[in-house]
């Protein structure tokens, strides 16, 4: 047996509520968010898709840390010790190890409108994205030839088009919270897999720096790497936010 | 009430495909999802998408590939269209920013995949779905479509045979509304999660296919079910073909390569059926491990290959089996994963009932006949999903939006139907959820015979007379997900019967459809395609003929 303290609210009443279940070998954070759903309370909300960390649908704050439901292990993460984290937002990592607890706290993402329980509203944070304009122009009536590409430049590109736009870091990003107008790490970490892209236009290049460079861009990151910690594919934004940075300066 | 002259249901690689073609002819189209579209099941696609890209490399070779590997079952004029434009939808991804793979000399790499004479499949890594699904939603969002996100159809709307508009629920208020259409384009993907192990997301239960049924569409070749030869042991989560492409071996218990038992040439590399029944031979000989798997090993690659070309399933192994493959083997099993069957389409997407298009896994247009090749769905749903956008543009300037349907009556009626569901007590989506899962998985899995499918449609059947006394008992009005599964519920019931029936009916073993009491193909009497119409009392069959062209259907061996 397991507990789960889960932050729940739907609008009017904002509650804390522990559910019992019956931890089996294996059982993610996910399961276990199933297990309540159908088995005690069907009005706990939660969004899911692919339960194989592919598809970004279910971050959360699992004991104070953005990730990913699907794949933290309750075994894993029943025992941490949960504090306060230090910023007011988030933790990257767990101050420790408690003998004996048996307890998992799971809150919405930060730095989001909560709509009930654990889903927030992306919708803001989609639209950080989109503002970037994070896609590739090109003629659809052109006669297409295939772009000839160094294998370097696709394995620089790959650590940051491996984003899933789960939100984890934005939920982990101390900036995020302070200013709601700052693109956030994912954005930054996409104008950047833009950047380097050998298939963009010269023209949206130098747009994009004109954009990153205020405040509410690339100047706007506390450069303290907690994004890079909590994001589930190993991308690595503030990177991408000091390459963005030596750009905009040169 | 809301008109677009488009509406495509779903938001995965097919559904974008076809609104991107769609809004370039100039049509008002919009996308409705049950998911924001990067969480739909495309992105979990790993290994990648079939193109003859090599100048010693033909459409024709990849046709006979896939022909063959259909067990002669896919029609051959639509295989052809799959295939020569192959090329095309690949260079078209790549010029729209996918971030394949590349050889040394910068061109897109391609691996080796199961039953393809030539490496002809392009990849991103493992991750080769992802990277195409955020490709075409970065390309949406540049033409900036109107997306419905997280909205489920509950219902088609279809009279005298022709489809005018749909309705709709949005989950986040459960409000239903009326969307008037001129022509609707299903996109939904597959039913997997109607198998107790699936690779399929959990999102996966069919139900657009089961939409199309219940309004007169005939499903096609539902039998046909493909399961993966190598899923994650516990979590069935996919561990692509890639890992054998890439050189990966398997192995049983006693350490001995067993796939030279069952396809001597192409060995790991066969086709999935074949792979799959040899895993499942293995197991239920007792040459597996106990707990029912077999052993993919990829550790002879070594560290740098595996993450260069595998890192996802480095990953997913780490993470959901506690095994680091670049040490140790990974515990595989089949699994269901791929739907060959689906809502009954031509090589434009047009099903019977005029204004609708199906694409995609939703669909049988048919490519994959009774077992598809590795590579060649991700390339279905580029292909087919650019056609079917370009046959309902031209479709929509012979139509107006219907004035004949009584669009309030009908929205009323849905909504009575829906408040229906609701209350205290009655049976408990999960439980019967979880009796159907079981029962496919046990009686309509790899190896199938008459008293097994006899079973499952005795049992799939009573499920279906529980199902009645539904109820939903929570009435939150906010993401109601015990609602939105009790709706799904009553579609995975049918597409069951339909399978079931289906595999009941045909009597041999072809592709992945695999009879132990009719062990060969007999093309005398079923080389042709089942057709399933819905009746109140189950699922009536018939049957249409295959096209053949220039393959004439041979014995099939590796």
């Amino acid at each position: 047996m397991v507990e789960l303290i889960i932050k729940r609210q739907d609008g009017e009443r904002l509650w804390s509520e522990k559910f019992t279940i019956e931890e089996k070998p294996g059982m993610t954070v996910l399961e276990a968010l199933f297990y309540v759903q159908e088995r005690i309370d069907g009005s706990l909300c939660f969004r899911y898709s692919c339960r194989g960390a592919v598809c970004g649908s279910c971050a959360m704050l699992i004991n104070k840390i953005p990730r990913l439901a699907c794949r933290t292990q309750i075994s894993d993460v029943k025992d941490e010790v949960v504090d306060e984290p230090k910023d007011g937002v988030a933790s990257v990592k767990p101050p420790g190890r408690a003998e004996g607890k048996n307890e998992v706290l799971i809150e919405p993402l930060p730095n989001l409108n909560v709509i009930r329980d654990l889903i927030v509203d992306m919708d803001d944070f989609y639209k950080l994205v989109d503002s970037i304009k994070p896609w590739i122009n090109t003629d659809m009536n052109s006669n297409q030839k295939e772009t000839s590409i160094d294998p370097s430049v696709q394995l620089q590109m790959e650590r940051y088009t491996n984003c899933i736009l789960c939100a984890t870091c934005h939920g982990s990003c101390p900036a995020a919270s302070r200013n709601k107008k700052y693109l956030g790490p994912a954005s930054l970490a996409k104008a950047w897999r833009f950047y380097i892209d050998p298939r963009s236009r010269e023209e949206d290049k130098d747009e994009l720096l004109k954009l990153l460079d205020s405040d509410s861009g690339v100047w706007g990151c506390d450069v303290v790497y907690k994004c890079v910690s909590v994001c589930p594919k190993k991308v690595t934004p503030t990177t991408a936010i000091l390459e963005l940075r030596e750009k905009i300066e040169r | 009430m809301t008109d677009h002259d488009i509406i495509v249901i779903g938001g995965g690689l097919s559904g974008l495909r076809a609104a991107i073609e769609a809004h370039r002819l100039g049509a008002d189209v919009a996308v409705i999802s049950k998911v924001h579209p990067i969480r739909s099941h495309s992105g979990a696609a790993q290994g990648g998408i079939n193109a003859s890209l090599g100048s010693d490399d033909s459409w024709e070779a990849h046709a006979f590939d896939t022909v063959k590997g259909s067990d002669y079952l896919a029609d051959q004029d639509t295989v052809e269209i799959l295939c020569k434009e192959a090329p095309a939808r690949v260079i078209e991804m790549e010029n729209w920013g996918t971030n394949f793979s590349r050889k040394d000399n910068g061109r897109i790499a391609q691996r080796p995949f199961g039953g393809a004479g030539f490496p002809r499949t392009c990849y991103a890594g493992d991750r080769t779905g992802h990277n195409l699904l955020h490709t075409l939603y970065e390309q949406v969002l540049k033409r900036d479509i109107r997306i419905y996100s997280e909205w489920l159809v509950t219902r088609l709307v279809v009279e005298n045979d022709s489809c005018t508009g749909l309705v709709a629920m949005n989950m986040a208020d459960s409000d239903m509304e009326i969307f008037r259409t001129k022509a609707t384009i299903l996109a939904t993907g597959g039913y997997g999660r109607i198998y107790q192990r699936s690779t399929n997301a959990i999102i996966n239960r069919g139900f657009g296919i089961s939409l199309a049924y219940m309004a007169g569409v005939p499903l096609q070749d539902m039998e046909f079910v493909q399961f993966h030869p190598t899923t994650l042991w516990g979590t069935n989560i996919l561990i692509t073909e890639g890992a054998r492409g890439e050189g990966g071996y398997l192995y049983n218990k006693d350490h001995e390569r067993f796939m030279a038992r069952y396809a001597a040439g192409a060995m790991e590399l066969a086709p999935r059926d074949i792979v799959a029944r040899a895993i499942q031979s293995e197991v239920d000989e007792g040459r597996g491990f106990p707990e029912g798997y077999v052993h993919l090993d990829i550790t002879h690659l070594g560290k740098d290959k595996i993450n260069k070309k595998l890192p996802g399933i480095r990953q997913i192994a780490i993470d959901f089996a506690g095994i680091d493959p670049v040490n140790e083997p990974i515990p595989v099993q089949p699994g269901q994963h791929y739907s060959m069957g689906g809502v009954s389409s031509n090589k434009d997407g047009e099903t019977p009932v005029s204004g609708l298009y199906a694409v995609g896994e939703c669909a049988c247009i048919s490519v994959h006949g009774a077992n598809r090749l590795g590579g060649n769905s991700l390339l279905d749903t580029v292909v087919f999903g650019k056609k079917a956008g370009s046959a309902a543009v031209d479709y929509i300037d012979t139509v107006e939006f219907s004035s004949e349907v009584n669009f309030v009556d009908l929205l009323e009626n849905e909504k009575k139907i829906i408040s229906d569901m609701m209350g205290e007590g009655g049976e408990n989506f999960a439980e019967i959820r979880d009796e159907l899962r079981e029962i496919m998985q046990e009686y309509v899995g790899v190896f199938r015979n008459k008293e097994k499918l006899e079973q499952a449609v005795d049992a799939i059947r009573n499920l279906k007379k529980r199902s009645r006394d539904l109820k939903v008992n929570n009435n939150s009005d906010i993401f109601n997900f015990e609602l939105v599964n009790a709706i799904e519920l009553k579609g995975m019931l049918e597409l069951g019967h339909v399978i079931a029936l289906g595999a009941l009916a045909r009597e041999e073993s072809r592709g992945a459809h695999y009879r132990t009491d009719f062990l060969e193909r007999d093309d005398e009497k079923w080389l042709r395609h089942t057709l399933a119409y819905y009746t109140p009392d189950g699922p009536e069959l018939d049957y249409k003929d295959v096209t053949i062209t220039q393959f004439q259907p041979e014995r099939r061996e590796y």
